[in-house]
């Protein structure tokens, strides 16, 4: 959250575009710069985004899931492990539902889907710098059946992320496609609070990824 | 074989095509068997000719040896050329083959004398004598084997006037090498059954993955330019009035159609259950279902086996309406699913025909460890608190039929929230039994 406390309204913001087909690539830095924002670098392959993105030091990366060489999971870690301050809004043309959800898990905290109008994205690319999670009504649903399925398939160890009651209650609502204001008007909640509800939700879904990923390479002996 | 489900379905016409086109490998493994015996002739030809030339001069009559020498060498070159090839390898041969053999065998007593045949000197025609007996083994088994060996071991017998152990080792040697032979032959008849069942059944499978994986690349070249271009038409269309925009709502809604056609059907990870063929069918176009692409599924979809909730509900995505599921397959038992997508269909159909033209609804598929829930929700302007109850008194049993009566038969419960101008809830709960059990209810 340090990077993206300096981010006030209207500030530009460094935003880097990966997208393999060159239309959408151009028409989305061209939405970012006539909004004012610095589209500090925009590649079509996943390592070389990778690579980029240490030199460019976007605070945000505009990502399609599907690349040609490297899964959009495979990109996030590399991008993520270079820089661990930089915020992925991911966007998909199609419900991939699996690799959005894996997206998730390896750090990305937005999610969008390419017919979202211009003013939906430049939205979601000010609020993704802020820190803030977004959801799609989609992306909603997938963390809570992930949620469920982790409950489900629980080890006895025990130590499963679980969502209380009320995070419960502010997915499905998000899930129902209701605005964070019309949340917190049915729920009597403040919008902040509903914010920090869904951003709580992803949070400890990620932080729940890590840990299985250290878990599974101790488990394998790749840990050095 | 439970595994090939798609292959019992099979027409015959393609493996008759099949079998023209390559050439399958019918008798090739025996054909080795073929060779080593045309080896074994020459060498017990060889043998024979040693003999002779050894014992010559003991012979009664050798020099009436030299023409039947002769012909022996003759007949060897003949039957090696003619079982060389398959199609001569028929009674006619066989029995020529067995004829020949008997001639040197019914002429020793003359060469050779009889005294020496009783006290058990070998005839001229000595192991030469297999030749047809491995020939009758390896062209039709054990029971010619044996038939050919019984019938040169009696010849053989019959030209001695007395029996003793060491005139009777040649026909059990004959005895045992037809029966081995004969064995070894079918046995490898068999492995070529087989083998051709095999190579068979590869090349269906590979037209089958060839099938599988064009109908992912038409997907994936679906998704990088179609669903591309259609979604960025919408998008930079969405600011703009009139027929322009018009365009743009069209290009949002084939988008959505598409998508769910493209991944209700296709982008499956292999090691989860393939959605079902059918129920892709509802909405998206039945045309593509209805192609190859039904191969692929296993046939069990069809009937009341599992199906994917989620396939049923993408099928209702479009520019107005969001489906949120979770990742994995949500499984119920065919008929629940239909029954609870027909609900789904009908209070999705309710929401954007009665919630006015700018309503969006929105589907949220639930699954928890014995219920599913199916919500839909809609911004529309409402329904007034009694309209139900008054359509249903009025006859017109839309919602309370199609919905609550559906869900009622597969033991699930309604619940309808509606506030005037401020959309309508519905939320469908439906205890969701084990998935392996054959069908609920």
């Amino acid at each position: 959250m340090t990077a993206g406390a300096a981010v006030d309204a209207g500030e530009p913001i460094r935003v880097m575009v990966v997208d393999d087909h060159p239309m959408w690539r151009e028409g989305v830095a061209r939405d970012l710069a006539e909004a004012g924002h610095e589209v500090v670098a925009t590649t079509g392959e996943g390592r070389q985004a990778v690579r980029i993105c240490a030199a460019a030091r976007p605070q945000v990366v505009v990502l399609d899931l599907q690349l040609p060489d490297i899964s959009g999971v495979e990109v996030i870690r590399g991008m993520l492990a270079e820089q661990p301050g930089v915020r992925v809004l991911m966007l998909s043309a199609s419900g991939e539902q699996q690799s959005v959800l894996d997206a998730i898990k390896a750090g990305a905290t937005g999610y969008l889907l390419k017919s979202a109008g211009p003013g939906e994205f430049l939205d979601a690319v000010r609020r993704t710098a802020t820190g803030e999670a977004v959801f799609t009504p989609g992306l909603a649903g997938l963390v809570l059946g992930e949620y469920r399925r982790l409950a489900a398939t629980a080890r006895p160890a025990g130590d499963e992320p679980r969502l209380t009651d009320r995070e419960t209650e502010v997915l499905r609502l998000v899930a129902k496609g209701l605005s964070y204001k019309q949340i917190a008007g049915r729920l009597g909640l403040s919008h902040r609070t509903v914010q920090n509800h869904v951003q709580n939700t992803l949070g400890k879904l990620q932080l729940h990824n890590r840990v299985e990923l250290t878990r599974y390479a101790i488990e394998q002996g790749l840990d050095d | 074989m439970p595994g090939w489900p798609a292959l019992a379905g099979r027409p015959v016409v393609c493996h008759r095509q099949r079998v023209r086109q390559n050439p399958a490998p019918v008798g090739t493994l025996i054909v080795p068997l073929w060779r080593a015996l045309a080896v074994f002739r020459f060498t017990a030809l060889g043998y024979v000719l040693v003999l002779y030339a050894r014992n010559a001069a003991d012979y009664a009559h050798p020099l009436v040896a030299v023409p039947v020498l002769l012909g022996m060498i003759a007949w060897t070159v003949a039957a090696t050329w003619a079982y060389a090839r398959p199609h001569l390898r028929r009674w006619p041969l066989l029995a020529a083959d067995l004829f020949v053999a008997l001639v040197p065998l019914l002429v020793s007593p003359w060469i050779i004398g009889r005294p020496a045949l009783a006290d058990g000197v070998p005839t001229i025609a000595v192991a030469w004598l297999a030749g047809p007996v491995l020939a009758w083994a390896v062209a039709g088994g054990r029971r010619l084997g044996v038939t050919a060996a019984l019938v040169l071991t009696a010849a053989d017998l019959a030209v001695r006037d007395r029996l003793n152990e060491s005139s009777v080792t040649p026909g059990v040697l004959m005895l045992l090498a037809g029966i081995a032979v004969g064995h070894v032959a079918r046995l490898i008849g068999a492995a070529e059954d087989r083998l051709q069942r095999a190579v068979e059944l590869e090349a269906a499978t590979r037209e089958l993955a060839a099938a599988t994986r064009e109908r992912e690349r038409l997907a994936r070249d679906i998704h990088d330019s179609v669903l591309q271009v259609l979604a960025m038409v919408a998008r930079r269309g969405a600011d703009l009035d009139g027929e322009a925009g018009e365009l743009a709502r069209l290009a949002g809604e084939q988008e959505a159609a598409l998508r769910a056609l493209v991944t209700s059907r296709v982008t499956v990870p292999p090691d989860k259950p393939a959605p079902p063929a059918a129920a892709g069918l509802t909405a998206a176009g039945s045309a593509l279902a209805a192609g190859p692409t039904a191969l692929a599924a296993p046939p069990a979809a069809f009937d009341a086996g599992p199906v994917d909730l989620r396939s049923v509900v993408n099928g209702y995505a479009s520019s107005r309406v969001s489906v949120a599921t979770p990742a994995d397959p949500v499984l119920l038992p065919g008929r629940l699913a239909a029954e609870l997508g027909a609900a789904l269909g009908a209070a999705v159909d309710n929401a954007v025909r009665h919630g006015g033209p700018q309503a969006r609804v929105w589907v949220l598929v639930e699954e928890e460890p014995d219920t599913v829930t199916v919500s839909i929700r809609d911004d529309g302007c409402g329904i007034r608190p009694g309209r139900l109850a008054q359509a249903a008194a009025q006859g017109r049993l839309g919602v309370s039929q199609s919905i609550e009566g559906r869900v009622a038969e597969i033991g699930g419960t309604v619940r309808i929230v509606s506030e005037p101008g401020a959309g309508t809830e519905i939320e469908l709960r439906v205890p969701s039994p084990d998935t392996t059990a054959e069908e609920y209810g």
